[in-house]
């Protein structure tokens, strides 16, 4: 009986985000909200180290109330309990508070075997958050992570290592991030959504997890944000595959002066 | 198919329905206007119901034209002008023809519409998951994003329905899964859909700002416009066609009959919208706009003839799934006749539940309740439709005749102006079909609409 | 003249690249007298490729209109699980 934990994030689907012609900023106004798509493939990897293993998966977010919705989905695919972590006094966070935050809900539930992570969220993209939480429990960690195995008392993971595949032997308790496609997601059902809907999620809020104020939240958040630059669409040129086009290639990089 | 008929049968002989408790006092397939009708009626009476759409959010692959008559909805939703995400409410409406050079429209502007705000411009993607908000407000448990794969059926009664292997069970399965009802036709409740029935309908949105729009249809901030047009001038096709103004975008497509296109047999679907929306008169409506979404959804218009039996043991049908729709060249209405429909199935469930009976013989209210609004009394009326619908001269030799008319009369030439009887007489004569064919045909179409 | 695959384009789809909800029969299809579906899919999902048909399922915005147009049972269609397919923004 494995204790597992995954933690999610509710982001703004990336097809739907459109940049504004005028300010060139990001409108998410029209976004529909989604699981961070490789949170998607933690919770598969979760669902397959309990396939075999067994044990209890808990969905985690840290994020306003409406990310409910996220958890149940999550609970639609198998999993058994959410958890939505959420006040105001965490609102704001960057990167360093919500490690420490989602940490301190991973104690507060009495810790874990293993928790997973996705290995980025596709609306800021750090990959800091998972390797924090580790760091904050004091947890062994792998990322980039493709599969995850259990073979008493270590979880064995396979790594991605662009080109060639890395495999660890982690201790427990362990953090693994998992990456984008690791792993083909599987449906929910109606039979589990129903049930999960049924049983709803719980709330923690700061009253349970009793944090300093000042290292959570916007407060506890050390980032400043000085400057936003927008980039310029890069230039398409089209051409076609293979060498037919080479002599094209190599002017158009001649013209934009990337080689000489 | 062949069994079809047997299907029926079997299911609509009144037989109980054994012992167990089953899990929901009615489970509706399809968030639709419908499907969300009836959970919003069956829940606020207190009963235990599930409904269930394979789009999250639930109505995220519905499409209409759309303008919503919202009489029946006030009586569910009695705040739904003020709460509902509507874009404009309609008081100008237009019906016309358009020929290969001219449009020839009757522009009706009105106070009376105005008085009530009865009639809005929808974009489904926004109305529905509104909807089926609120059957989660009144108590219905809501599932996006699952599509249900089968119904389950036992002793010749619909008991549940079917999902990746599990059966969840209901006294009683309400049917909305909107016109293309795999469900309903798989279990056999009703017929595998034919050309005769069906009109495919092409859309865009096309994003306009409100100003231009108020500007060009001389609209106020919340007022609308809605046309509605006949045509039959692109490419040797008789279609239909709608224009009509949101906050900021215009609604705009075609509605073309399944037996036309086949007929045809050489017309993109996806390029008549796009002849549409060069036509000369409607050009300069949508310049400067750009299209922001394209889609296109069937729409049934078989008129009573293909309304099949409504209900059985322990199931109903529902809206577009049961062809309870209308349209006739100047108006195309569904969703209206859809939450009709879902009010009606979800009081008849209520009756049912009372009397603690979901047979076909206790379910029979619903027909009753349906057959004294004006859902199925119209539909009954206008049984002939079709022939006014899809008779070519509707497209091409009347439009013809009126704007050769018109041209007599209002076009100066510089040449001797002729009395109008006799204008009329000279268009007449250079119709293709015989005078007095002509005027028994007209008669028909008078007749029948 | 807008083209269709720019139209296309301004659709939202959450593909499911593991279930393609519509299949055909190509030994159907290589027999048929129409090839009506080219005519009626308003999504360009059937093309004919020197005579042959290419049905392609990521673009359908699930209308129902090919489980119609084709008469020869070529056709199998089913809608896609668990909300994959079209989402609409506007509808
Ligand atoms: C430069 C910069 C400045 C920022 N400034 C601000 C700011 O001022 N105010 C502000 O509110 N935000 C700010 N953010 C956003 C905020 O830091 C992040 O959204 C948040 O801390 C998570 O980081 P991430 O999205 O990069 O996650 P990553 O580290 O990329 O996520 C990795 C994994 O961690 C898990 N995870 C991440 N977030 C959560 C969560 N909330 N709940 C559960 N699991 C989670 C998921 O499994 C995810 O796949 C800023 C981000 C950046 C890059
Ligand atoms: C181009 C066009 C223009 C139109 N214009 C107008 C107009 O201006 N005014 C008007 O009143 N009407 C109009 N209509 C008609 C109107 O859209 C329909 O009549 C109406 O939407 C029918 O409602 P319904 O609830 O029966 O079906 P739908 O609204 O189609 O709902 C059916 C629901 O069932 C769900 N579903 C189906 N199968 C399953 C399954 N197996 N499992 C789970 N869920 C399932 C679908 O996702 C959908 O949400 C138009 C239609 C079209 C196509
Ligand atoms: S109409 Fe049917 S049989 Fe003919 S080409 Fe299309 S799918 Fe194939
Ligand atoms: S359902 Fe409609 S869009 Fe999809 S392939 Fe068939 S005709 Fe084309």
């Amino acid at each position: 009986m494995l204790k597992i934990a995954v933690m999610i994030k509710q982001v703004p689907d990336s097809q739907d985000i459109t940049i504004d012609p005028v300010t060139k900023t990001l409108n998410r106004s029209q976004a529909r909200n989604v699981v961070n798509p490789p949170d998607v493939n933690a919770l598969e990897a979760a669902l397959l180290l309990k396939d075999k293993e067994g044990g209890e998966i808990t969905v985690i977010t840290m994020g306003p109330p409406m990310a409910d919705v996220a958890l149940l989905e999550c609970m639609g695919r198998g999993a058994d309990k959410g958890i939505l972590v959420t006040d105001r006094f965490f609102a704001g966070a960057d990167t360093w508070p919500t490690s420490y935050t989602l940490a301190s809900t991973a104690d507060y539930l009495g810790g874990f075997d293993i928790i997973f992570c996705g290995e980025e969220t596709t609306d800021s993209s750090t990959g800091h958050v998972g390797p924090g939480i580790a760091e904050f429990l004091g947890y062994q960690q792998a990322t980039y992570v493709n599969k995850v195995e259990y073979e008493e008392p270590f979880f064995i993971a396979e790594r991605d290592i662009e080109g060639a595949t890395e495999t660890l032997r982690i201790g427990k308790p362990a953090v693994v991030t998992i990456t984008l496609n690791a792993n083909a997601p599987r449906n929910p059902t109606l039979k589990k959504k129903i049930e999960a809907y049924k049983k709803g999620i719980t709330i923690v809020a700061n009253k349970d997890l009793k944090l300093d104020p000042a290292c959570i939240g916007l407060k506890g958040s050390p980032t400043i944000v000085k400057d936003m630059k927008t980039v310029a669409d890069p230039v398409k040129t089209p051409v076609k595959p293979g060498i037919e086009e080479l002599d094209k290639v190599i002017s158009v990089l001649v013209e934009r002066g990337i080689v000489k | 198919m062949a069994n079809f008929k047997e299907n029926i049968k079997r299911i609509n002989s009144s037989e109980s329905i054994s012992g167990r408790m089953p899990d929901y006092d009615a489970i509706v397939v399809g968030a639709g206007n419908a499907g969300s009708a009836a959970a919003i009626t069956m829940a606020s009476k207190g009963l235990n119901v599930l409904l269930v759409d394979r789009a999250d959010p639930p109505g995220a692959k519905n499409l209409s034209g759309g303008v919503l008559w919202g009489n029946d909805l006030a009586e569910i939703l009695p705040k739904w002008q003020t709460e509902a995400p509507l874009e404009r409410f309609i008081d100008n409406k237009k019906i016309g023809f358009l020929t290969e050079k001219s449009s020839i429209v009757i522009d009706f502007k009105t106070e009376f519409f105005r008085d009530n705000k009865i009639a809005h411009s929808v974009l489904r993607a926004k109305f529905d998951p509104w909807m089926a908000k609120k059957a989660k407000e009144a108590g219905a448990l809501v599932i996006p994003g699952i599509t249900v794969e089968s119904l389950a059926i036992e002793d010749r009664t619909v008991v549940g329905i079917k999902e990746s292997g599990d059966t969840i069970t209901a006294n009683v399965v309400l049917l909305a899964e909107g016109v293309n009802p795999r469900l309903s036709i798989e279990a056999g409740l009703r017929k595998p859909l034919q050309d005769r029935e069906l009109s495919v309908g092409v859309k865009e949105v096309i994003k306009l700002s409100a100003q231009k729009i108020e500007d060009r249809f001389n609209l106020t901030k919340e007022s609308g416009m809605a046309s509605e047009y006949i045509v039959g001038s692109l490419g040797n096709l008789n279609i239909g066609a709608f224009f009509y103004t949101n906050k900021e975008s215009i609604s705009l497509g075609i509605v073309s009959p399944m037996e036309e296109l086949r007929r045809n047999g050489v017309t993109h679907t996806y390029d008549l919208i796009e002849k549409f929306k060069s036509h000369p008169s409607i050009a300069p409506l949508i310049e400067g706009g750009t299209t922001i979404e394209y889609g296109a959804h069937l729409i049934p218009e078989g008129g009573i003839d293909s309304v099949p039996q409504l209900y059985g043991n322990g199931y109903m049908l529902l809206g577009d799934a049961a062809g309870l729709a209308f349209s006739n060249g100047l108006v195309l209405q569904g969703m209206n006749y859809a939450i009709v429909s879902g009010i009606k199935a979800g009081e008849a469930v209520a009756e049912a539940k009372a009397r603690n009976d979901f047979t076909a013989k206790s379910l029979a209210v619903y027909e009753q309740k349906l057959g004294s609004t004006y859902a199925l009394k119209d539909l009954k009326t206008f049984k002939d439709i079709r022939k006014v619908t899809n008779n070519p001269k509707m497209y091409t030799v009347y439009p013809q005749l009126l704007e050769g008319i018109l041209l007599e009369t209002l076009w100066e030439r510089g040449q001797p102006k002729k009395k109008t009887r006799d204008v009329i007489g000279e268009a007449a004569s250079k119709l293709s079909v015989g005078k007095v064919k002509a005027l028994t045909d007209l008669y028909g179409i008078y007749r029948r609409m | 003249m807008i083209d269709i695959k720019e139209k296309l384009g301004t659709i939202k789809y959450d593909v499911d690249k593991e279930y393609p909800h519509i299949t055909v029969d190509d030994a159907i299809c290589a027999k048929c007298p129409h090839h009506f579906c080219v005519m009626a899919c308003p999504a360009q999902c059937y093309t004919l490729q020197n005579g042959k048909l290419l049905f392609n399922y990521e673009d359908c915005v699930e209308c129902g209109t090919c489980s119609v147009a084709c008469d020869q049972g070529s056709v199998t269609w089913h809608y896609p699980k668990a909300g994959k397919g079209v989402v609409y923004k506007q509808g």
